[in-house]
């Protein structure tokens, strides 16, 4: 077991670099000077623009940037971004604690909204309560967030001004972020909870259980919960991780200060520094969070080996 | 630079105070006392993140609209092309253009109780042009003054050509003759500075400027979040009346949806509308009197490469000029909203607008446009190469333009959509040919700030490689336009100056070295409700300091 973690951290690092270095090379081809205009029609003083390539050694050849990126990286250091000339981490550091508090809400969201709705389906299987929570989640996996997300805005902030417009990391302002992006969510965790129930409840061991005249919440939550809830982690797993690496839409959308919102604002200006940043990051924790799935399988059905 | 970000094709005149507000005339004699009457209140309003909020590289609308207020310099620029006096009580120029004395209101102060001298100038003018400030608004402003390149090389700390006969008398002596340097104090950039800012480069000065403007920050400037502006009692001008100001920081690629949902919802007071949705909040509130509408001191163009390919000649580009229906365009793809423009200066410049300069964007002719192009040898099936930068809402009426030039000419229009930096570096790139968008605002309020930087043969400045370095990308040199704008800088009478440069701008519309397209026409919302006095400044931001509750 210690032996496949430090394993997979291992791998995480080779990935990591890997990551970067393709990053690297597709944001250094890209034509345009990054630091040759603030973005506007006006070109920069010649002067400035031979100043701040110098000050971010982009005049370097292309590994040589690399190197001295990888060297900064394992210091822990992202560099200094290309608008403002403020540290990446210090940028970053922000905007991390508000996608990460925006990611946990709405995956609990997620699970107590998906997991109550799915079980439910599952065991009045066919009932009116089925049929319509079939017809619903469809509905809801197939409309996209910004569609939702804007609907919701117009609605209750604009016309019932229940939350603020301007997020400022309060859990209210938290709620309308946080319910668009697990609302598609949701819709899918039902679905998956309600197929695997289905046919959890159709097992062998099920059928014993109940022979043996055990109380039904006892099968319920022993032996048919814990293993139709495999495929539920293995989704949020992936689905957090996705979250953590911050939610572009759902974050322009409501403002959010998160990470989502730094990349698209950092791609639209060149700002390459951040962007390396934030997809440096995002990997990682892609990475963490499925080591992490990994391990949980094993804990919740010890029939599963890690090698 | 300023709004250059965005939506670039609006573009504009004359500001339109509000039409505002038939409200009992109580607020009108507290104009000039300090905070009384009807002082206080907080108006709130989104912004997105500014570049910097520090004067030493204040540039754009977001950042000059916090400096601004927190920074007062010699003079100011009014929002119809005027300048008026600020800290400055007299000015004099000599008559080489090359000595100028400004004599500074005495004992006015910082927030930190500093005095506002005319150290205080040098001070801020000499952290400006220093090598390790790296700032972008260096050179237009201060790049004139002798001693300018010891600074920018690193080699002095000091301004040569910047001295205090006394107290409050700031001498400026500059390398070359400039009649206008007083218009360039008017830039935020050209503020005085207490001790306390440092090197230019001084974070915890930089996050929370401490100035003597008619505002202070209250906290430090928390990025992507927000920046709260109070009222300075102390302030040496007519003070504010407005409490608080909030800004909250929005980001860019929703801004103007946000503001405008945040003004419906009440949340703010001063908003910018997304394109779409331009016409119904039109209707919506003009009834109520929080719609402004000003033509601003920007202006957008196409941008013809005169020195090759098939732009080269004034009759191909006239060709072009007479091909566009702009008229159509602005009804179909502006709903109305936009103003067709005829010359290279915006109409907010009024001493030296001449309207209808551009013969051929008067009205489409493609008769005209159909011989001009067989005299210039332009061809149909010619390619004329069409560069755009993606994100600006530039798409539809680029391809009207296209459809437009091809129907008439039977050109073979390529249109290229790129990214901003990517744009500016294919316009740059030597061997550049046919047209690109382009759009140019004023930093202030003179025609030279459009004629120079555009045209001019001194501001295409390729480097090396062969790189246009300067703005005048559609490499225009014309050594009659040149010597016209030399003579306009070395005459000290404005007004004969400004009839030298009404001349110039003539010579380059008759050699169509621009193709002009429309005014920069800006739009806002303003709580009216709530407040009186609401207005769009020079810098197309709303002018804080006389906003007053009702």
């Amino acid at each position: 077991m210690g032996r496949y973690v430090v394993r997979r951290l291992g791998q995480l690092v080779v990935v990591v670099l890997g990551a970067t270095m393709i990053l690297f090379a597709c944001l250094f081809v890209l034509p345009g000077d990054p630091v040759g205009s603030i973005g506007g029609d006006k070109a920069r003083d010649p002067a400035v623009v031979k100043e701040l390539r110098a000050h971010y050694g982009l005049d370097d050849p292309l590994v040589v940037q690399y190197v001295h990126y990888v060297e900064k990286l394992g210091k822990g250091d992202l560099g200094e971004d290309y608008t403002q000339g403020r540290s990446v981490n210090e940028i970053l550091q922000p905007k991390l604690v508000n996608t990460a508090k925006l990611a946990v809400t709405a995956i609990i969201f997620d699970v107590i909204l998906g997991l109550s709705v799915g079980v439910l389906a599952a065991m009045r299987r066919y009932s009116v309560w089925d049929v319509s929570v079939t017809f619903l989640t469809t509905l809801a996996v197939g409309v996209p967030s910004i569609v939702i997300g804007m609907i919701l805005q117009r609605f209750f902030v604009v016309e019932l001004g229940w939350f603020p417009l301007i997020s400022d990391g309060s859990f209210n302002s938290m709620v309308l972020p946080a319910v668009t992006l697990a609302i598609i969510d949701a819709a899918l965790v039902a679905q998956i909870a309600r197929s695997t129930m289905l046919e959890v409840l159709r097992a062998d061991y099920v059928k014993t259980a109940v022979a043996k005249g055990l109380p039904r919440r006892t099968i319920l939550t022993r032996h048919i919960m814990r293993n139709s809830v495999i495929p539920v982690i293995t989704y949020l797993g992936i689905s957090f991780g996705g979250l953590l690496g911050g939610a572009l839409i759902t974050e322009t959308i409501f403002n959010w200060d998160g990470i989502g919102l730094a990349l698209i604002t950092a791609i639209q200006s060149q700002n390459n520094p951040i962007i390396v940043g934030v997809v440096t990051y995002s990997v990682a924790v892609f990475i963490l969070l499925n080591l992490i799935v990994d391990l949980l399988y094993a804990a919740l059905d010890p029939r599963i080996r890690l090698s | 630079m300023r709004g250059a970000k965005s939506a670039k094709w609006v573009v504009g005149a004359v500001i339109v105070a509000l039409a505002a507000t038939a409200c009992g005339g109580d607020n009108k004699d507290d104009k000039s006392s300090a905070g009384a009457g009807k002082g206080g209140g907080t108006f709130s309003l989104g912004l997105v993140e500014p570049v910097s909020i520090d004067p030493v590289n204040a540039q754009e609308s977001e950042g000059i609209l916090v400096t601004d207020n927190l920074f007062t310099g010699l003079y100011e620029p009014t929002a119809d092309g005027k300048v008026i006096p600020a800290l400055a009580t007299s000015k004099t120029v000599s008559d080489d253009g090359k000595t100028w004395t400004f004599k500074i209101k005495p004992g006015t102060k910082f927030t930190n109780g500093e005095v506002v001298n005319a150290e205080a100038f040098i001070r801020g003018w000499t952290r400006l042009a220093a090598k390790a400030s790296a700032s972008d608004v260096a050179t237009p402003n201060v790049g004139g003054i002798d001693g300018f390149e010891a600074l920018q090389k690193g080699t002095g700390t000091t301004f040569s050509g910047l001295s205090a006969p006394d107290e409050n008398t700031l001498q400026v002596k500059l390398a070359t003759p400039d009649f206008e340097f007083d218009v360039k104090t008017t830039h935020t950039s050209m503020s005085p500075v207490p001790k306390v800012a440092g090197a230019g480069k001084n974070q915890a000065y930089n996050d929370a400027p401490i100035g003597n403007g008619p505002f202070k920050m209250s906290g430090k400037w928390e990025h992507n979040k927000s920046i709260t502006l109070v009222r300075n009692d102390d302030y040496g001008l007519a003070k504010a009346h407005l409490d608080k100001v909030n800004i909250s920081i929005l980001n860019s690629a929703n801004a103007s949806q946000l503001e405008y949902q945040g003004f419906q919802s009440g949340q703010f007071d001063w908003a910018r509308m997304p394109t779409a949705q331009l016409t119904a909040a039109k209707a919506k509130y003009t009834a109520q009197g929080e719609w402004i509408q000003a033509e601003t001191s920007g202006m957008n163009y196409l941008l013809p490469i005169t020195d090759n390919g098939p732009l080269k000649t004034a009759k191909a580009r006239q060709a072009i000029s007479y091909a566009i229906d702009r008229d159509a365009i602005i009804a179909g793809v502006f709903q109305g909203m936009q103003t067709k423009s005829t010359t290279i200066l915006p109409p907010s410049f009024a001493d030296v607008y001449t309207k209808d300069l551009c013969v051929s964007c008067i009205k489409q002719d493609k008769e005209k446009a159909k011989s001009l192009a067989a005299e210039a040898g332009l061809k149909p099936g010619d390619e004329l190469h069409f560069g755009f930068n993606t994100g600006g809402g530039h798409e539809e009426w680029v391809q009207a333009v296209a459809q437009q030039v091809k129907d008439v000419l039977g050109l073979n229009v390529k249109i290229d959509a790129k990214p901003f930096k990517e744009l500016l570096a294919a316009q740059q790139a030597p061997g550049a040919t046919g047209a690109y968008r382009f759009a140019w605002g004023a930093d202030y309020p003179t025609p030279d700030n459009f004629l120079f930087p555009l045209l001019d043969s001194k501001s295409i400045n390729p480097d090396a490689s062969g790189k246009v370095q300067g703005d005048n990308r559609a490499r225009y040199n014309s050594p009659a336009f040149d010597a016209l704008v030399e003579k306009a800088r070395s005459t000290k009478d404005t007004t004969a100056r400004n009839e030298v440069y009404k001349q110039a701008e003539k010579l380059a519309m008759d050699d169509q070295a621009l193709i002009p397209l429309w005014n920069r026409t800006q739009f806002r919302l303003v709580n009216t409700k709530k407040f009186a006095n609401g207005a769009m400044d020079f810098h197309e931001d709303p002018n804080l300091a006389q906003i007053t509750l009702k």
